[in-house]
């Protein structure tokens, strides 16, 4: 059995397991042997750690099952041995949130181009400075801090 | 990076200008090119409930060098900015753009954000604009129609 910190129930019924990040692949491989498939991920930055959430479903039971993990340093081992649809759901994290998968094959910007400064759903994002986009001739974004270089 | 358009075609106003203008403000072909959720509104005015053709516009073309208007209908984000110039350089002339919606005209619920272009403006030449979020397709058939009409230079400024 896995090491979890604690387990709860949201309002719908659902049921949330905290797990330290260092038993997280752990208990993943257990829950898809269970039947669980990887639903969607997300991250929430709450300024002195960074939350990052899976949502697991099986099909057969028609059942959900939230698992929530910590990490201080922005590192989180990736899913992408076990799910492949984590490939790109882990990328978009990278690109908004700026948590790093140890472990993805790709991790690279997924929305915004290459060179983009900062990640924009951090609570410490710079919107003073505003950052524009434009493209090149061969159709490769770039981006720039002159207004009248992008849009 | 903008052209100003004055709304005069032409230097010389002659009754062949007239019938030019009055011949392009009767067949605009909008290109199908829908951004966002204004794009629905868009669908809407040419559908038989409020059909756009009844007014002197024709069907949606899918190419934009087929076609000789623009409807900007929803967000445009600052990714898709250089495609929707792109789009817009690939028009033959003589081409119109309509801004529909808040979001097009200067960024609408989106505009203390980092990703979205505070306005179509900035990026190509806008005739008409169109607000609401999203403005109904009476709105849009009312801004075909001041369209066709700054197009044979009858519009009130």
């Amino acid at each position: 059995m896995v090491d979890i910190i604690a387990e709860e129930k949201t309002k719908d019924g659902r049921k949330v397991i905290r797990v330290a990040k260092e038993n997280l692949i752990e208990l993943m491989k257990e829950l898809k042997s269970q039947g669980y498939n990887l639903s969607l991920t997300t991250a929430v930055d709450y300024v002195d750690h960074i939350e990052v959430v899976y949502h697991v479903y099986n099909m057969q039971k028609n059942e959900y099952i939230i698992v929530k993990t910590e990490t201080k340093d922005n590192h989180v081992p990736s899913l992408t041995s076990l799910w492949n649809a984590a490939n790109w759901d882990e990328r978009e994290e990278y690109d908004l949130v700026g948590v790093i998968f140890d472990g993805h094959p790709n991790l690279k910007r997924l929305f915004l181009p290459e060179g983009w400064v900062g990640h924009p759903l951090r609570k410490n994002y710079d919107l003073s400075k505003a950052q524009y986009i434009n493209m090149d001739e061969d159709g490769n974004d770039y981006v720039t801090f002159d207004p009248e270089g992008g849009w | 990076m903008v052209e100003i358009k004055t709304g005069e075609v032409g230097v010389v106003t002659t009754t062949l200008d007239q019938a030019l203008e009055w011949a392009r403000s009767n067949s605009l072909w909008p290109l199908t090119f829908g951004l966002a959720c204004c794009a629905i509104e868009m669908m809407a005015i040419q559908a038989s409930d409020m059909d756009i053709s009844r007014f002197g516009s024709e069907i949606f073309r899918n190419s934009p060098r087929q076609s000789d208007l623009m409807i900007v209908s929803g967000t445009v984000t600052k990714k898709m900015a250089p495609r929707v110039r792109r789009i817009y350089d690939e028009m033959p002339y003589p081409k119109y753009v309509i801004a529909q919606g808040v979001c097009v005209i200067q960024g609408g619920p989106y505009n203390q954000g980092y990703s979205v272009v505070l306005g179509v403006d900035r990026v190509v030449p806008v005739d008409v604009y169109i607000p609401g979020c999203p403005p109904t397709p009476e709105a849009l058939t009312n801004g075909i129609i001041l369209l066709q009409k700054k197009i044979r230079g009858e519009a009130d400024r």
